[in-house]
This record gives C-alpha cells, structure tokens and sequence, in this order.
C-alpha cells in the first residue's frame, strides 16, 4: 500500500510536535549570538598613511619564523608577490592608474573574533586561542583538506603545493616570541611606527584618537576590523578604500555566524536529525513487513527464492 | 537508439520487471574491461607519484583555487550521481512507490560505488592523509563544520548503512553456490533484515545531511561565489538536484544496460521513475529561480559572460530533460526518457560542479584547468567504479529482468565453472539439489 494521509498527517505531527517545542523553547538561541571577545586579546593596529613599504616587516617576519626567504621572484631578493607556502607576512602595494592616491598594504591574517578558517576546519587544526585570540595551526591535526583556503575572507591560509607533507601557512602572531614577552617579528622592526602591537581594546582607543585628531585623513574615518566581520584582531586605517587594499566589506556580522546560522541550529544537540531518524525507522519497519510479505507470496507463486 | 523504442514497444506489455538476474551470456573481460583496466592501472601508478611528489606537481590546483576537480568533480558531482540509494530509497521504502524496488539494487549498487571511489580519492585529494585518525576521536571533531559533517557522515555512511544494504545480493550468491552453506546464509540474512529499519533509515538519515553539507561548504565562501549560486538554500538546492540526478542515473544507467544486453525494459516501473524525476525537476528549477527572484540576484542572469552562460546552460539541460520526461510518458517513449535523463542528469552535474569551480571568482586574475595527470587519476577512479559495476551486474543479481530470464546461479557456475566438477565437488560435495537436471528449480 502506498503512504496513506493518515500515516503521513500522524508522521508528520509525531515528527512536528517535538521540533515545535524545541524550536520554541530554543528561540532565544536562534537569535545571532554576540562574538566574545578574548580577556587578553591582542592586536595589530596597521596604518597605511605611515607606512612606506621598506619591507622590513617582511625580513623580520620570516627571520622570527625561521621561514626561508622567498627568492623565487628573481632568485636573488627576499621578494614575496603575495602571501605564499613560506610568507606569512607580505607588504603590497596599491597603485591606481588615474593617479590618485596610491597605498602600501600589509597582509597577514586578521586573526578574526570568529574566524571563518576555523569554523571550517574539520578536526580544529585552525584554532583560536581563547586567552589571547591567536588563530594558530596544528601540524598533527590538519588533513590538507585546503578548506581554509577556500572559506577565509582574507584569503590568507596557504597551502604548501609541492612535497608530500605540506604545510598551511599563516601569520601566528609570532605566539612563540609572545610566550617569551617580545612582540612580534614585524612590529619590532617597523620604523615609522605603522605597524604596531598591544592589547586589542588599546589599539582600538589608538586607532580612534588618530581619526580624531586628523579629521578627513583616513577613509570613511572608521577603523577597519573594529566591527567588520565580527571584528578581528588586526585593525587597519588607510587613506584608500579598504576594498582597494584587499579588505572587502563584509558586513558587522561574522561570516560563519551569517552563513551557517541555520545548518548550526539544524545539528544542535543533534536533536532534529535524531527525531527525524525515528521517524524513518517507523515508517520503513511497516514498509518492510509489507515488502518482505510480498516477497515471500511471489516466492511460492513462482516457487523461486524471494528477493528483498 | 531506435531499437530502444522497439524494445520498449514489443516489451512494454510482456516485459515485467520481476527478478533481478545476473547478465548472463556476456565475457565478463572484453575489450572496453581491459581499456578500463589499463585506466585504473594509470591511475594507481600516478597516485604513487601525487603521494610523493605533493599535490603542486600533479594538479592544477593554486593558492587561489585550493579545490581541485578531485573533490569538486569525483565527489561533489559523482556522489549526486550516486545517491540513487538515498532518493530511490526513500520513494520506494519511505512513500512505497513499490514499482520502485525492482530498481532499488541498481541504486544501491551505483551508489556504494560512487561514494566507494569519491572517499577514495578524497583520502588522495587531502594532502596529510594520515591524520584522518582523528574521524575515531568524536570529542576532536569540529561539530560545526560543514566539511567535517560530509567527511564523517559520508564515511560513515559508505561503510556502514550503505555497505550492509548492498549485501543481500552477496548472500545470495553464496545461498546458490553452495547447499552447506544455506542455513548459515538464512541465519545471517534474518539477522540482516532484523536490523534493516535501523540501517535504512540510517541510509536516509546521512545522505540527507551530508548532501546538502555538500551545498553548505560553499556557504563560507560567501561572495566569492557568483551570486547566481551563492544562496542559503544552496544545502537544500544541493540535495534537490541530487534526488533527480540519481533517479537519473539509476533509471538511465538501467535503460542502457537493457540496452547493450539485449534486455527488455519495464515500462511501467520507467514511468514511475520518470514522473517522480519530472516533478523533482519541476520543484527543484522553481526553488532555483524564486530563490534567485527574491534574493535579486535575477539581472545578473541577463549580463554577457560566463557565468550568466553556465546558468542558462544548466537552465535550459535540466529545463528541457524535464520537460523530455513529461513527453515520454504520454506515449512511454523510452528514448526520449533517456535523452531527458541524460540531459537534466548534465545540467544537475553543471549546478554541483560551479559553486566550487566554474562561479568561484577568488580573485580576478585566477586561473584553474585540471593538469593532465589530474584527468587522468579522476578518469582512473571513476574507471574502477564502472569496473566494480560490470563485475557486480555480471556476477551478482542486480539488473531487473522478466522471470524468462532467470537462471538459476548454480547452473550457471556449473557452465562457467567446469573445473569444480573436474575436483568431483558436485559428485561428491553437498550441492545436492542443483544438481538436477531441472532447469529453473533451486
């Protein structure tokens, strides 16, 4: 017999009832959770106006890391084009063709209040430090799966193409010179003062006063990391649109709190597929009565064995 | 292609599906097997090459696409394929299309095998394998990660559910071959059936969750996906087109082998499969175009590139596949169902396929087009998959057939096993009843 309406109405309301209640009773969590900001979060605060693109940033980067320098530009120059299996740090530069203002860029990860990398990751290979807020990877928990790559906004996790145990690539913070007491690489050497380190909540305060005390310097007179995507740890100012230095707008709410909103209440608890499944089993149990009777009357009438 | 309309014409009244059969009367080792072989061994070979030299010298991947079409082709596109345990499953054994049965083993068995070489080439695709260990560890997994849900769950999901569904058709197989080993087969089949509600529905449990996490990996990705694409119903258009694309490869797949061994086709359990195919079609597109309606993505449809390009083409496929199934049934006209199978099946493997590849912009200037060798290890793979099929159908009662056509299996190894009678295994052994001259009478 096919699916009769009153199996399918009484399904429904076995399987709807329950998903009602939870559903009600969980509305105050179907709203957009605030991102908690680490007790100790540290931060980067990056002026464009001030930087001019010496890349000692650079240098210093790969030598607190002990990356190799990049040289494969022109084989001679620690010359990085981009972020890349051995950069974590990069300084680019922005330069438009009508001749209007033209801006260097540092990249390096924003470290993210809710990063999308490691919302993606599948076994916590990219993780945010809960103290500090330092996005760091693990050698000995990432599968190569590339994820990252493809669901950072930033576009900053590379990944090593060549050899057969590569690596994910990206700025760590320098967590190893921290643990020490010394700042990182690149803000210990910068020396216009364009990049600099402290605790997030002071940078921000910095940040502010410099837009205050120069009113019409900097673009849309906003600090770039305050609020967008969440916020990240990594504050920009700059003279240019944010977008031109590889910022996009994303918006004051996380990428992963935006997109996976509904697919993370779906698995809560993992209540809703758990009732769903029960339902399943009830369904198919008569199902199969039904089938293997079936089976088993054409099995005498044609006298060959039944098949299920 | 006209003999498909014969056949459907001088069996559509006589030829009933009541039996799945085993092709008889064809090699299983022929020309198109060796060819397949020599692809599978390729790839093998290659893929000792990926594991040591790196995914760099291999593929075409780059930092800015860092998917390649292992995982965007081989997994995204072939498991839709693939899911034919999942939809099939769910209108014969959920809403009891009984029609449906006689196809279910089809679909069981092309689904163990798309998802069998997906995982495959997943484990080749990640660049440290080794520590996929964590999958045992459930306190280590990332609950909220769309990634870790399609990993898990479709492992999971091939190797548990998915692989004791196909084992019916095993156990019999054994049950024919030998009278001792009957009872014990009995005994493990009971069990077998005892838990089937629980592995069924398990079957359509973990499809569902990890079909549309297949459509929520992208979400993250935010506007680097065209907008055409990007939407947060992609999780449930990414099922959608999944259920018609496996009705057509199960219901296609089944069309052309009735097809090459000479089979007649039920045109009834066709019909059945070729509506619940058109209105999944119908309700899919409509899905696909209010979402983009509303969210007014709609204009960008109507611009000059590539992107406006591949949704039309996969529009118009999937479009008029549908609209080929609907006109095949007024007259059950087998050849314009499979040409509307093969078309909506091509416009679904277009829609799975773009998110990740064809409408990714991550940057302007980025650039991706499979290397060779990649080709070549994607082919390998779904290479071994058509192998495993044509060993399965050829060996094992998976193909539906009209009661005529049934042999029974220990006559047949009695034809194609002669040396066992050589050892005087029948003479002396236990095959006892099949060793009767009645043909037919097991």
């Amino acid at each position: 017999m096919p699916i009769t309406r009153r199996e399918l109405i009484t399904g429904v309301a076995k399987v709807g009832a329950p998903a009602a209640i939870v559903v009600t009773l969980g509305k105050d969590a179907l709203k957009t959770e605030p991102i908690p900001v680490p007790n100790a979060a540290v931060g980067l605060l990056y002026d464009a106006t001030i930087c001019i693109g010496c890349k000692a940033c650079v240098a210093a980067c790969a030598e607190a890391n002990n990356t190799p320098p990049d040289t494969r530009g022109d084989a001679l120059h620690q010359a990085p084009s981009d972020l890349n299996d051995v950069t974590r740090n990069v300084i680019k530069l922005y330069k438009p063709d009508d001749g209007s203002a033209f801006s260097f860029v540092k990249r390096q990860c924003m470290h993210c209040l809710d990063p999308a990398c490691a919302a993606g990751c599948p076994f916590q290979a990219l993780h945010k430090d809960p103290e500090t807020g330092v996005v760091s990877w693990t050698a000995d928990k990432c599968i190569g799966c590339r994820y990252c790559t493809i669901t950072c906004p930033f576009h900053i996790p590379r990944f090593q193409w060549a050899g057969f145990n590569p690596r994910v690539t990206k700025c760590e913070f320098c967590s190893h010179r921290l643990e020490k007491g010394l700042k990182p690489g690149c803000t210990s050497v910068c020396p216009t003062g364009a990049v600099i380190f402290g605790p997030r909540p002071v940078l921000l305060l910095e940040a502010k006063r410099r837009i205050q005390s120069s009113p019409g310097r900097y673009f849309q007179n906003r600090v770039y990391g305050e609020l967008d995507n969440g916020g990240t740890q990594a504050l920009y100012l700059s003279h240019v649109p944010f977008e031109k230095l590889g910022l996009p707008e994303l918006g004051p709410e996380s990428v992963p709190a935006r997109t996976l909103r509904w697919q993370r209440r779906f698995y809560q608890y993992f209540a809703l597929p758990a009732l769903l499944y029960a339902g399943l089993v009830q369904v198919i149990r008569k199902s199969l009565k039904g089938h293997e009777q079936e089976a088993h009357e054409r099995e005498k009438e044609t006298g060959l064995r039944a098949q299920l | 292609m006209s003999s498909v309309a014969t056949n459907a014409d001088s069996y559509s009244s006589t030829g009933r599906w009541e039996r799945a059969v085993p092709v008889y009367g064809f090699p299983l080792v022929n020309g198109f097997f060796l060819g397949l072989s020599a692809l599978v061994l390729v790839a093998f070979v290659l893929t000792g090459y990926r594991e040591l030299a790196g995914l760099g010298p291999v593929s075409g991947m780059n930092d800015a696409y860092g998917w390649g079409i292992w995982k965007t082709f081989n997994v995204m596109v072939l498991t839709a394929l693939g899911s034919g345990a999942f939809a099939v499953g769910i209108a014969a054994w959920v809403f009891r299309r009984k029609r449906l049965h006689s196809l279910m083993r089809m679909a069981l068995l092309t689904s163990f095998l798309a998802y069998a070489c997906g995982l495959l080439l997943l484990g080749i695709d990640a660049g440290r394998p080794w520590n996929f260990y964590w999958i045992v560890f459930p306190w280590k997994w990332n609950m909220h990660s769309p990634l870790a849900e399609v990993a898990i769950c479709m492992s999971i999901y091939a190797m548990i559910p998915l692989a004791l569904e196909n084992i019916p058709p095993l156990l019999e197989r054994l049950w024919y071959f030998d009278s001792r080993l009957r009872p014990g087969v009995e005994r493990m089949e009971r069990r077998l059936y005892a838990g089937f509600p629980w592995i069924i529905a398990a079957a359509y449990l973990l499809p569902g969750m990890h079909q549309s996490s297949l459509g929520a990996l992208m979400l993250l990705a935010g506007e680097r996906v065209h907008p055409l694409w990007q939407s947060p119903w992609l999780p449930l258009l990414y099922l959608g087109a999944a259920t018609f694309m496996s009705f057509g490869c199960v219901a296609g797949t089944t069309m052309l082998c009735c097809l090459v061994w000479k089979r007649a086709m039920d045109m009834d359990v066709l019909d059945d499969a070729a509506q619940i195919t058109a209105w999944l079609i119908f309700g899919w597109l409509g899905l696909r175009l209010l979402d983009i309606l509303f969210r007014g993505a709609l204009l960008t449809a109507f611009r000059v590139d590539r992107f406006a390009g591949v949704f039309w083409l996969e529009m118009v496929l999937v479009g008029i596949g549908g609209w080929l199934l609907r006109r095949s049934l007024r007259d059950h006209d087998a050849r314009l169902m499979f040409i509307g199978y093969v078309l909506s099946s091509a416009g679904g493997m277009i829609y799975r396929f773009s998110p990740t590849t064809l409408a990714f912009r991550p940057n302007p200037e980025a650039l991706y087009f499979p290397a060779t060798i990649e080709i070549l290890v994607s082919l390998g793979f779904i290479s071994l998959g058509v192998l495993g099929f044509l060993v399965a159908v050829k060996r094992l009662a998976i193909l539906p057939a009209p009661l005529h056509e049934w042999h029974d299996m220990a006559s047949y190894f009695r034809f194609r096993r002669p040396y066992i009678r050589w050892t005087g295994y029948f003479k002396h052994g236990y095959f006892g009843e099949n060793e009767t001259e009645a043909e037919n009478s097991d």
